[in-house]
This record gives C-alpha cells, sequence and structure tokens, in this order.
C-alpha cells in the first residue's frame, strides 16, 4: 500500500465535505447497517474475512488533511477498522445493548481530520447469534461500496471455510482518484455539462411533498414497508411485457406520485446513480455515487405503457451523463445558496443491494442510514424476485413521522394500483380511508338551524327589546322601536313601487342611518338588496344597474343618469307607514352582490336568506353574540363582509355602530369609534389589520372579537395583534358564493400556526378538497378547494353560463351542488384547511376580489392596446401591485388609457405600472412567458446599488472574489453571481480582513445578498459598540447565585475576562465593569475612588442577590479594592474580594513616567501580544495597523472605540500615582503570578497594611498570563471555593 | 422457463441477450462496442448478470468493471473455468 500517496478532494466528495464542515456537530454523514446473523459462526474465520477486506478497502483508512486552504485525502493505516468484538450476552436484552451502542456509534458526529472514518464491531448475543455492525463516514464510501465491503467479507468467510475461492481483491482507492482526475479535465465532462444545461435550463421551480427548506436535519424518520409478492410479480410482468427493466417502473411510478402529489407540471426527482458501469469503482468501496435529476412529465391521460418507455428512455439518457456531479450542476443553473432546488424528492432503487450470502448461516441486513437526507426519499431495496422493501426517509424539519409513515402506506397503494392502470390518470392519490376522511369525517357539521328568513330574524329582536339602542351614528341613536318605524315605513313606499319576493332594490348611498334603514326595509319589503358603491367610477355603477334592473334605486342622487324613474332619494322617504305582509321563504333572496368578472364584466353573486340565516346563527352561536354585543359597521356594503356587520347585531338585540365614511381607512378614527362607543366586535382585512396596529392609537384597545377575512392572515400579524391589543382573533374564510365564511379558526395567543389555517367548516357546510378529476386529495397535498351546503348562493345574476360553470354537482353526494372557489388549498394532518393560493388569475388587493382578466377587457376595451397582460407583481414582499404590459394600437398614449381605465373600473383595480412592449414574449410552446415580463421602471429595488458604508465593501468584496469588474448590487445573490463553496471561504477571509468580523460561513448561506450579509456584520458591529457600555455581561449563568463583578485593566476593557467568566462552576453571572471614558464622549474620571464609586452605583443598580463578590487583573485590582472599601462604607456586604496580581500604588508612585510611546505600546499587552516582540511599533499608526491586521478584539473596534482605549491607557498611570488607598475590613484574596518580579520585590504583603485579612493564591504564571486559559483552569476553582464559602456564611 | 446452464452461456447467448435489452438484433451487437454508448446501464447490466448467473456465480461489480462484451466474456470465462468447466 501506498500510504504517503495524497490526493484532493474527489468532486464526490467536496459536497459532502462542505455539508460536514457547515455543520460539524451533524452525524447524518456516518452511514451504518448490521447485519444480523444466526447460526455457528466461525468467529476467527469472520475477524479474518472483515480484517482482510478492512484492509482491501484503502478508502476506511482515509485521512483528510487541510492545508493552505485546500483539503487533501491521504492513506493512515492507524485508521483501518479492525473487527472489535464486543461481548454483550451477559446483557439482560442483548439486542437492545448492542443496538443501542451501535446507535450511539452511529450519532457520533465525525471530525474528517481527526476521526477514523470507519467502524467494525461484531457483538456476541449467544451461542448462535451475532450483530456485526459497519458504520463509515459518507466521505469514504456511499451505499454501493457498502454493499461490496459486506460481500467481499462473506466471500472471503465462505472460501476460509472451504467454499469457491474468492475473485480479485478491490482496486487500490489511487485508481478511483485517477478516474475523478481523467474526468476533471475530459471533453466527457464538457459534453455531460452541456447535456445538463440543456435539459435543466428551463426547469420550473421544483415542487415537493411538504414546504420548507431541504437542508438537512441530524437525524431522519425512517419507515420501512415490505411490498407483498403480487404485487413484485406484477412489476415484473409489467416490465417485462414493455420490454424494460423493473427498476425503472418503480423509478417513473414513484415520480408519478410525487409530481401528482406536488400538483407540479412535471416531476423533478433526483435519482441516486451509483456510477460503477465500467469504472474500477464497481470493485472499490469509494464514494462515487451522484444524484442527478430527472424530469418527467408524465401526461396522465396518456396510456401508461408509452409513459414507462419515455420515462425509461429518460433515465438511460440519465445515466449516460450521470457522472456530472449535481453540486455543480447547481452552480451551473445558479441553484445554491437559497430556497431553489435542483430536485424534489429522491426515488431510489437499490436491486443490488441484497444480504450477503454467508455459508451455513442466517443473514438479515438492516440499515441504519446512508447519508444527509435532504427532504424526503422512496427507497427500494431487493430484487423483487420477490422481495421488495419500500423504505421512506424523511427529514423530520419537513415530515412528521406520521406524515412519513402515511407516505409509505400511499405510495404503496399508488404503486398497486398503478401496475394495474391504463393511465396514470385513474389512479387515486388519497386512499380509500383518506378519502373517506375527506369527504365525510372532516364535515362532520350537520346542525339544526330554523327554517326562517332574515327579514323575520330582524322583526323578532324589534319586538323583543324595543327600547333598547339598535343603531348609533355619529350622536344619533336609534332605538329597536324607532328602526322599526323607519324601515317599516320605507318597506310599504317600495312595495308600493311593485318591490316584492325576488325584486332587486339597488343601494348607493354612503354609511348613514338610511343606509341600514334602506337594506332593513327592502327585506321587510321581501326584496333582495343590491348595493353600490359611490366610490366606483359612474360608468361602472351605470353598467351594474342596466345589467341588473332593480325595480327601484335607493340613493341620494342619479349618478351617471343610469336610475332614472327607479331613483328613489331619501328625502322623499316616508317616516310612517305599515311593512307589508309578505310570505317570504327560505329560498328568496336576500341580497346580490358584485364581484369581479374575468371575463371583463362584474357579476352579480344571488344569496338566499336560508344561506345568509345559516351563516349569521352561526356566528352569534359561535362566539356568543347577544344584547352586549355593539358591532363597528365599517366595511363599504358592496364588500359581503359587511353583511354579518349589518344584521348580526341588529338580530341579537346588540346594537350596530355605523362608522362615518371614510372612517374604514383611517386607524384612528376607528381606535376612536372603538373607545368611544365601546365596539365589542369588529373586522379587518388583514392588511388593514397591520395599519391599525401600527397607529399608536391601537394600543391598549380592548374588544371582544376581532374577526379577519377577505386575504390570508399572516402569522406574524396575529402575534403583533396580541401584542398591541386584548381581544379574541378569529380567521374566517369564504367567497362571496357562499355567504361571506364558511370556515373559521381560533387566532388565539397560543396558536403557534404557521401559515395560519383557514380552518373547520362552520354548520351545515362542507370544504372538500379534490383533484382535477373530483377525487379527493390526500393530506397535506394540495388541491382544489371545493364548497358544498346551505349556505352555496343561488348563481350569478342572469348568467347561467358562469353559473353552470362555477357550481357543479356533487359527485360524491348525488343531488348536492359544490361551488368551486379557484383557491388551492390542504389539508393538515389534523384536519384543518390551509389556503395556499389560487388555481387562477384571480388576485385579492387589500382584500379586494379582482379578476385580471376584467382588468384586461379593460384595456382592450380602451382601444389604445392591441394585447395585453395584467399581472399582480409582489417584487418585494409584501408590496403587492399591478402592471399591466401592453402592445400598443393606434394612437396609443398611456396618459390616456389610465383615464380610460379609470373611468371604468375601481380605483383598485387601476394598474399602478402600464409597460409598453413589442410584442408580449411567449415560451418555445408558444405560451405566454411570464417570467419573461420586465419589472416595471417603478422596481428601483430590482437593481439597487450598495448604499451603506458595509453593503458598499460587500459589494466589492463580492466582485473581488467573483472576478467581476463591477461591484454587486445590493441584492445580488453570491451564489448566483457564481459563487460556490470555496468562493464563500474565500469571501469569508476576505471579509475578515476588510471588516475586521467574521459571520461564519453558514451566515453567507443563509444569507446570500450583499444587503442580507451586510446587515448582518452591521447587526454584529452593534454588538461591539454595546460592549462599550460600564457594564457587559461575560457569563450567563444561575441567577439565584451572587454574581462576580470584574473590574477592568488599564485598558478600560474587560473582554479579557471571557475565559475565566466562563470557567466558574456553579456558572454564574460574570459582569464585566469598563471605563465610562472608553466613550470619547465622557469625561476622563477625577479619581480611582470617584471611578469605584461610579462603579457601585452600576452594580448596585442591576438589583442582584448579594454579597457582592468583586475581582480584578492588574489595575483592576486596585479599583476593586477601592469598590469594596466605597460598598462598605454604604453598609453593602462585600463577598470575594479578589485581586490578580495587583500592587499597591505607592509602588508605582515612584517610577518614571511612563513614555507616551510605551503607553500606546501597552495596547499590545491588552491585545494579547508580547510587546517586547514587537519593538518596530513605535507610533500609533503602526500599533494600530497591527492591531487591525491581527485577529484581536481589539482589532475589531471601530475607530473611535480605539480612540477611546488609548486614552484610557494614558490616564490609567495618572490615576495610580495620585490613589492613595483606604483600608477594606473584609478578606483580601491576592493571586499573584508567583513566576514573575524576579527583579522587583513586589509581594502580596505590601497590601497588609490596607487588608489585615490576607489570603494568597500562588499560581505558577507570569504576570500578563493571568487571564489566560492555562492560568485560569488554576484560579477559577479557588475563587468559586470561595464565592461558596461566602454564600453559606451569608446564608 | 428452463434454467440456463453453464453449457448454454456462451459469447452469443449473451450477444443476443444484451441485444434483447437494447431492443436490437445481435449481429449490430460488436464485440468491442462500448456497452454504456449503446444504452446499457448499470441496471441493464445487473439484471443480465442476475440471468446469467444461473449458469455460474458472477458478480455484478466484475462485469461492471467492463464496458464491453468482450470484457464481460472473459470474466465470465475465467468464472466458468474457476467452476469447473471448459469454455
Amino acid at each position: 500500500m501506498a500510504a504517503a500517496l495524497e490526493y484532493p478532494l474527489t468532486e464526490a466528495q467536496s459536497g459532502l465535505w462542505f455539508a460536514q464542515r457547515l455543520d460539524p456537530a451533524n452525524p447524518i454523514f456516518n452511514t451504518a447497517h448490521y447485519l444480523d446473523i444466526r447460526g455457528d459462526l466461525d468467529v476467527e474465520a469472520f475477524r479474518a474475512a472483515v480484517d482482510q477486506t478492512a484492509a482491501e478497502a484503502e478508502a476506511l483508512s482515509l485521512r483528510f488533511v487541510e492545508r493552505d486552504g485546500e483539503v487533501f485525502q491521504t492513506l493512515d493505516p492507524t485508521h483501518r477498522p479492525q473487527l472489535q468484538i464486543v461481548d454483550v450476552f451477559a446483557a439482560a436484552d442483548p439486542v437492545a445493548e448492542a443496538v443501542a451502542a451501535m446507535r450511539r456509534d452511529h450519532e457520533t458526529p465525525l471530525d474528517p481530520t481527526r476521526d477514523p472514518l470507519a467502524a467494525n464491531i461484531l457483538f456476541l448475543m449467544g451461542p448462535q447469534r451475532f450483530l456485526w455492525s459497519l458504520r463509515v463516514h459518507h466521505l469514504a464510501t456511499d451505499g454501493f461500496g457498502m454493499a461490496l465491503l459486506t460481500n467481499r467479507t462473506a466471500e472471503l468467510y465462505n472460501a476460509a471455510r472451504g467454499g469457491p475461492a474468492p475473485g480479485p481483491a478491490f482496486n487500490p482507492i489511487a485508481k478511483v482518484w485517477e478516474e475523478d482526475a481523467a474526468y476533471r479535465v475530459s471533453d466527457k465532462r464538457t459534453a455531460d455539462a452541456a447535456y445538463w444545461r440543456e435539459i435543466m435550463g428551463d426547469a420550473p421551480e421544483v415542487a415537493s411533498l411538504a414546504p420548507g427548506k431541504a437542508t438537512t436535519a441530524h437525524r431522519f424518520h425512517r419507515i420501512e414497508r415490505a411490498l407483498p409478492p403480487e404485487v413484485t410479480a406484477r412489476l415484473r410482468a409489467r416490465a417485462d411485457a414493455g420490454r424494460l427493466s423493473w427498476p425503472d417502473v418503480l423509478t417513473a411510478i414513484g415520480a408519478a406520485y410525487v409530481r401528482r402529489f406536488s400538483g407540479a407540471e412535471e416531476a423533478v426527482i433526483g435519482v441516486p446513480w451509483m456510477g460503477r458501469m465500467g469504472s474500477v469503482s464497481a470493485r472499490t468501496p469509494a464514494m462515487v455515487m451522484n444524484v442527478p435529476p430527472l424530469r418527467l412529465t408524465l401526461d396522465e391521460d396518456a396510456p401508461l405503457d408509452e409513459q414507462l418507455i419515455v420515462a425509461s428512455k429518460a433515465l438511460i439518457k440519465t445515466r449516460r451523463h450521470g457522472r456530472y456531479r449535481s453540486e455543480q450542476l447547481r452552480r451551473d443553473l445558479g441553484l445554491i445558496g437559497g430556497a431553489r432546488r435542483l430536485y424534489g424528492p429522491l426515488v431510489n432503487v437499490l436491486p443490488f443491494d441484497l444480504p450477503p450470502r454467508f455459508a451455513g448461516l442466517d443473514t438479515t441486513l438492516k440499515v441504519l442510514g446512508t447519508g444527509p437526507v435532504d427532504d424526503i426519499s422512496f427507497t427500494f431495496r431487493g430484487d423483487a424476485a420477490p422481495a421488495l422493501t419500500l423504505e421512506v426517509d424523511a427529514n423530520p424539519d419537513l415530515y412528521t413521522l406520521e406524515e412519513a409513515a402515511a407516505h409509505a402506506e400511499r405510495l404503496a397503494a399508488f404503486l398497486t394500483n398503478a401496475l394495474d392502470a391504463e393511465t396514470l390518470g385513474e389512479v387515486p392519490i388519497a386512499t380509500p380511508s383518506e378519502a373517506a376522511r375527506e369527504l365525510e369525517a372532516f364535515n362532520d357539521t350537520a346542525h339544526p338551524v330554523p327554517d326562517t328568513t332574515l327579514t323575520a330574524l330582524l322583526e323578532a329582536a324589534m319586538k323583543a327589546t324595543p327600547d333598547a339602542p339598535a343603531l348609533t351614528f355619529g350622536d344619533q341613536t336609534f332605538t329597536y322601536a324607532q328602526l322599526d318605524r323607519r324601515t317599516a315605513a320605507l318597506a310599504s313606499a317600495l312595495a308600493a313601487r311593485g318591490v316584492g319576493r325576488e325584486s332587486l332594490v339597488a343601494v348607493a348611498l354612503p354609511r348613514s342611518l338610511e343606509l341600514v334603514i334602506a337594506l332593513v326595509a327592502t327585506l321587510r319589503a321581501g326584496g333582495a338588496y343590491l348595493p353600490l358603491d359611490l366610490e366606483h367610477p359612474a360608468e361602472r355603477i351605470a353598467a351594474i344597474v342596466r345589467a341588473a334592473g332593480p325595480s327601484v334605486v335607493l340613493a341620494h342622487e342619479d349618478i351617471g343618469g343610469a336610475f332614472g324613474e327607479a331613483l328613489l332619494a331619501p328625502a322623499d322617504w316616508p317616516l310612517d307607514g305599515a311593512a307589508p305582509a309578505v310570505a317570504q321563504g327560505g329560498e328568496d333572496a336576500a341580497y346580490v352582490i358584485y364581484t369581479s368578472g374575468s371575463t371583463g364584466d362584474p357579476k352579480g353573486v344571488l344569496v338566499e336568506h336560508r344561506a345568509i340565516v345559516n351563516r349569521l346563527l352561526w356566528m352569534q352561536a359561535e362566539y356568543g353574540i347577544g344584547v352586549h354585543t355593539r358591532i363597528l359597521q365599517k366595511t363599504p356594503a358592496t364588500f359581503d363582509v359587511s353583511v354579518w356587520e349589518f344584521f348580526l347585531a341588529l338580530i341579537s338585540g346588540g346594537e350596530l355602530v355605523v362608522a362615518s365614511p371614510g372612517a374604514h381607512r383611517d386607524p384612528a378614527a376607528i381606535a376612536g369609534l372603538i373607545r368611544g362607543h365601546a365596539v365589542t366586535d369588529l373586522h379587518f382585512v388583514p392588511s388593514m389589520l397591520s395599519a391599525f396596529l401600527a397607529d399608536p392609537a391601537a394600543k391598549g384597545i380592548a374588544v371582544a372579537h376581532v374577526f379577519c377575512s377577505g386575504e390570508e392572515l399572516p402569522a406574524e400579524l396575529r402575534d403583533r395583534f396580541h401584542q398591541t391589543v386584548s381581544a379574541e382573533l378569529h380567521n374566517l374564510y369564504g367567497p362571496t358564493e357562499a355567504a361571506v365564511d364558511v370556515s373559521y379558526w381560533a387566532a388565539g395567543p397560543d396558536d403557534a400556526s404557521r401559515p395560519m389555517p383557514i380552518g373547520w367548516p362552520v354548520w351545515n357546510t362542507r370544504l372538500v378538497i379534490l383533484d382535477e378529476r373530483l377525487r379527493p386529495v390526500a393530506p397535506g397535498m394540495g388541491g382544489h378547494l371545493h364548497l358544498g351546503g346551505v349556505q352555496l348562493a343561488r348563481g350569478y345574476l342572469n348568467r347561467p353560463d358562469l353559473t353552470e360553470d362555477r357550481f357543479i354537482p356533487d359527485p360524491h353526494h348525488p343531488g348536492q351542488r359544490l361551488y368551486r372557489t379557484g383557491d388551492v388549498a390542504r389539508r393538515r394532518a389534523d384536519g384543518a384547511v390551509v389556503y395556499l393560493g389560487r388555481s387562477d388569475h384571480q388576485v385579492k388587493i387589500r382584500g379586494l376580489r379582482i379578476e385580471l382578466g376584467e382588468i384586461e377587457a379593460a384595456v382592450i376595451a380602451s382601444g389604445l392596446a392591441r394585447e395585453t397582460v395584467v399581472l399582480a407583481r409582489e417584487d418585494r414582499p409584501g408590496e403587492r401591485r399591478l402592471v399591466a404590459y401592453l402592445v400598443p394600437a393606434e394612437g396609443y398614449d398611456p396618459a390616456a388609457l389610465k383615464a380610460k381605465l379609470a373611468a371604468r373600473l375601481p380605483d383598485y383595480m387601476v394598474p399602478a405600472a402600464i409597460v409598453a412592449l413589442d410584442a408580449l414574449p411567449t415560451t418555445s410552446n408558444g405560451k405566454l412567458d411570464r417570467k419573461a415580463l420586465p419589472a416595471p421602471v417603478f422596481e428601483a429595488a430590482a437593481g439597487r446599488a450598495a448604499e451603506t458604508p458595509t453593503e458598499k465593501i460587500i459589494a466589492e468584496l463580492f466582485a473581488e472574489t467573483l472576478g467581476r469588474s463591477e461591484p454587486a448590487g445590493a441584492d445580488d445573490d453570491f451564489f448566483t453571481l457564481g459563487g460556490d463553496s470555496l468562493l464563500a471561504v474565500h469571501l469569508m477571509m476576505l471579509i475578515r480582513e476588510r471588516l475586521g468580523r467574521d459571520p461564519g460561513l453558514g451566515a453567507l448561506f443563509d444569507r446570500p445578498r450583499v444587503a442580507e450579509l451586510a446587515a448582518l456584520i452591521d447587526a454584529e458591529a452593534l454588538d461591539f459598540d454595546n460592549g462599550l457600555g460600564v457594564l457587559i455581561r461575560l457569563a450567563e449563568g444561575d441567577p439565584a447565585l451572587p454574581p462576580l463583578f470584574l473590574i477592568h485593566p488599564a485598558g478600560g476593557l474587560s473582554w479579557g475576562y471571557r475565559t475565566l467568566a466562563r470557567a466558574l462552576s456553579p456558572r454564574r453571572t460574570v459582569w464585566g465593569v469598563q471605563s465610562p471614558a472608553l466613550d470619547p464622549q465622557n469625561a476622563l474620571p477625577d479619581c480611582i475612588e470617584g471611578l469605584a464609586s461610579v462603579y457601585v452605583d452600576h452594580i448596585l443598580a442591576l438589583g442582584a442577590p448579594g454579597p457582592v463578590h468583586i475581582a480584578g487583573w492588574s489595575v483592576g485590582g486596585i479599583i476593586a479594592q477601592a469598590a469594596a472599601v466605597e460598598l462598605e462604607r454604604r453598609g453593602v456586604k462585600v463577598g470575594l474580594m479578589a485581586m490578580l496580581d495587583s500592587y499597591p500604588a505607592e509602588c508605582w508612585r515612584a517610577e518614571p513616567e511612563p513614555d507616551p510611546v510605551d503607553a500606546m505600546r501597552a495596547l499590545l499587552a491588552i491585545a494579547g501580544y508580547d510587546p517586547t516582540q514587537y519593538p518596530e511599533l513605535r507610533s500609533r499608526a503602526a500599533i494600530v495597523a497591527f492591531l487591525k491586521a491581527g485577529d484581536s478584539a481589539l482589532g475589531g473596534l471601530p475607530e473611535a472605540a480605539l480612540d477611546g482605549v488609548i486614552r484610557v491607557v494614558l490616564d490609567t498611570n495618572r490615576l495610580v500615582r495620585e490613589h492613595h488607598h483606604r483600608p477594606f475590613g473584609g478578606r483580601t484574596t491576592h493571586v499573584r503570578a508567583a513566576l514573575d518580579h524576579k527583579d522587583r520585590d513586589l509581594t502580596p504583603g505590601l497590601w497588609r497594611p490596607y487588608s489585615p485579612d490576607l489570603d494568597v493564591v500562588e499560581v505558577p504564571f507570569l504576570h500578563p498570563q493571568l487571564t489566560g486559559p492555562a492560568a485560569t483552569a488554576l484560579i477559577a476553582p479557588e475563587l468559586d471555593a470561595r464565592m461558596t464559602a461566602f454564600e453559606e456564611i451569608a446564608r | 422457463m428452463t434454467k440456463l446452464t453453464p453449457q448454454d452461456l456462451t459469447l452469443e447467448r449473451m450477444r443476443a441477450d444484451v441485444a434483447a435489452v437494447l431492443h436490437e438484433t445481435p449481429d449490430s451487437i460488436l464485440d468491442d462496442d462500448n456497452l454504456m454508448d449503446l444504452g446499457v446501464d448499470s441496471l441493464r447490466a445487473l439484471n443480465l448478470s442476475l440471468a446469467w448467473s444461473e449458469a455460474v456465480p458472477l458478480e455484478f461489480s466484475e462485469l461492471a468493471e467492463h464496458t464491453t462484451l468482450a470484457g464481460w466474456w472473459s470474466v465470465v470465462q475465467a468464472r466458468l473455468r474457476a467452476a469447473g468447466h471448459d469454455a
């Protein structure tokens, strides 16, 4: 063996090396298995076979060396894993004992520069039972290599026991290195790179089975499931029939499962590739395997046999280019560092990984770990003749154990069904029990509701509490009796104009008493109300009135001349009259609300009494709404949230508080209304809630309930809510088409859900998540949210075509309907529904529903554009803006277009930017290429230049590291610009040099953008600044223990005590006390006593338990003594008072004044250098430059702080010389640097005049060494013992 | 299907099996063609080695080191000889 051989990391090892380096404490890079052996094992023959295999498998003896920033591997015979034999015969449960030992070993992280990478242990369980454990770091071998090791051991064992002669030994590892070297410079690699760029260049965003960042945890979930022989027989038969290999069939169906579950257009999976064909590594244990990506579109409607052939061909091509590292491919594609991925789950078929055949023995193989699990891996292990096991390994950060188990069960069922299917489309994804839960158990909402109308509920409340306040607007209040009289009068007038059941009454009134009267009166006349928003353009209002044809319009004036004879203004409303007797029923229309329509015209949703009665009575019961309730009405009547605001209080005997027009956008006005009217319940659209909470007026608001709906309620907002106001918070969800809300979720302060669900169905309501074929989806999987039950709207007014499209027959409940929401949702494991997004181009801005198609139609209708597409862009998080892209027509003028759009669309639908293009970009298959649409010019963010000083430096360092001529922009991503792990190390080095900061390599991976990294570094700098306060916490410990205060030495800083502070046991809080004069703004202290008094003030202000322990090194000891005197003077109990090698002031008074340069040079000592070694440093500039180049904390100080240190050093001599000690009545502990002071007679005894009770500890160190780790190891226990003794006395 | 015997396992038999996996005719597979270039990947090679090991013990890893039919035949010949069969 050529032990002196050395080779850099192979390409295959590099990714693992950096992953382990980023997370050195992570044991997941240990691969391990054990063989359970039953029978008469010849232990000596076995030992010989294992040791021989270990000798042949050189990779097991690898050692890694870092030198000059490069990594090398070499062979170290001392690392060879000779078989250890462990006898657990005597253990109560030998198997448990052995497995626990293996697990401990397997879960111990390895340092590849130090530790042997492999271990071989044979556990003796009993006369006929053995467990052979093999654990190898992934840098040394992959799964195929593990199989080689066990098979070779079996071959050698069998030969020794009289079996056939063994085949040739393994190849030397150097041959694998040669292949690596040859491939790196080969044309093949160039061709492979080109192939992968071609295949993956236009890959979509990769979807997986669970949201979250796919970075391996320290452990993984493992579920194993044997596939029955009839399934493997079917698998082989289907593969043979198509002349396919069965592993490829498994991979294809696994990909189909991933594609279906993720809901993506294509599956992008990782397909582990062992890289052995035509390679010396076929007979060499080594880390060779790679995980190339596989993209499969898998047309679910095409014959499955065809799709399997397509998949098989794709796999053949993948393997042909399989050697090209996926890490390199990530870099090529710019997929490093962020959340973007090369592939989702892995599908791995391991037909070669069978238990080795040991003659005369029964063996079973148990795999403990195969390396990192970034996301989820589906491994099929076995030869399918008939043994085949499905193993699901899942990252516990992304999946629960139950979810992993459900995937195993579901994939097994999907596979079984697919093997008999003509097309993938016919294979359901949910198991039968999952389907039943989705359709029934999660929707068990039947609840009795009286067969009545909203009108009847309102009239009953009017009779029940006639004198109670019903309605307040400004300083006017109506009782229920007054409301009854006014609404009856208007109802009679409406009836006189022909309003009755199924009539429409349009209401175009600002928020006012009249508005509420109009709505109630319309219902009492038997009609349905149609609200119009006065803030909408007249053209739009007129269009709705024309389409709906209301019998009467209740408005102050005829907007746009559209109302004509139908107008009935409040001025003309009668004040008295009897409400008509109308035989209203639950199926009658109650209201019609218009929403944006994708085809260009708004559409009117007609809701019946039965539906809204269910919704109101549910809410009344769920939230205890009653006579005590005061609801704030602030939502425009055209937004259906207003429906419960208007009526819930009025059917419950409570009070409706109507906000003035415009108040709903003014947080201070809302807060004023809540406080002024003691409002108990109100609603916010989440974006408005966010603005409300940000207003100081919101602070301390207390109400019963706040309801949110209309858009997603972010978890952060929930948390901010509970910090600001006192109220229950509820997240409601529902479209206008299902009577306001159909689901609810209590977002209390204890709710930790992220994202927050929309929750559970309300009474008599079903929320079902279905796939394209209207089959239930599996829990956790995205699907189309459909609604069923009593709250569904009748449909769209006068648009049976639209109604038929959205309200469909329920295939699972004959005779019932489902409403297709267009929302995409998933079911949590507990059954709560989580909203994921839209399946179409509907967007919401400030809670308002917008069909982009309606805006596009308006753009085309302007005649100024030939083609257009409108998008809601969110180029900055939380800033969603509408952008219209268009191809101009004759006479195009952006200002004219904007004016035309404003005349037709509500303001929130008018695009914020209009971008004219020569043509709309298309993809290769002719579809609109949304990604290619440019960001509009208002997006300065997209290319913001580096601005802050730190950003500018980082931007330059990015450019320097990456070899770019221009500095990077503030939002540029290091990895997107071409950075890789090695360049990252280089960048971090430059940052250390240039900025004196070391945020760590991991920080760059988390924050790869210039601005993010700069912000992190600035935040750390802030900590440095904080580290200059009078008190800094050096260690945190048991708060019940009295802290120790360590007084700064000459430099004024206490950082030098960090080692000592952390070495104390028991751990106690240690405070460093530092000079206020470090801040150049503060005056220099007058004298040591004055300084000590200031320190005592700070110490006592903490209010920590006593006695006060105090100590200091060098000058710090002098100040500590003065502080102890001051504490004593103030009657405060002093515990430990220790000086580390300090001597009284009179020893220094007679010394000559130090040269200012020498004082400056004291800085070197403070920074931990020996000044005598650097005689050439004779100026401030030279000393500062030297410190900055080094790695001491002083070098990292900002300039101003360094100035502070210098002036404190220079001033210390004066302070000490002028100081006169006063006696201290307690005990003085003196720690003497016994190796120092050869040339002067400095002894602890010099303190005796000031401290009769003198306690001396000698340590064999020099004065400057006392705060270092070696001296600390001796000093800390001495101080511990004394502090504990003082505390016992004090007790 | 009858069990494959050591006598059955000839170069021509192996050529025919490789051709079948590739959906090709046997005469299009030459002794020194790179089988990987023709589309024989590791899984296909594994399946072939499993089929042939009915006749003689074969380690997939030994076959996998080679990329030509001639190379594979040399491995099989060595194994046949070791098992006491003329090849």
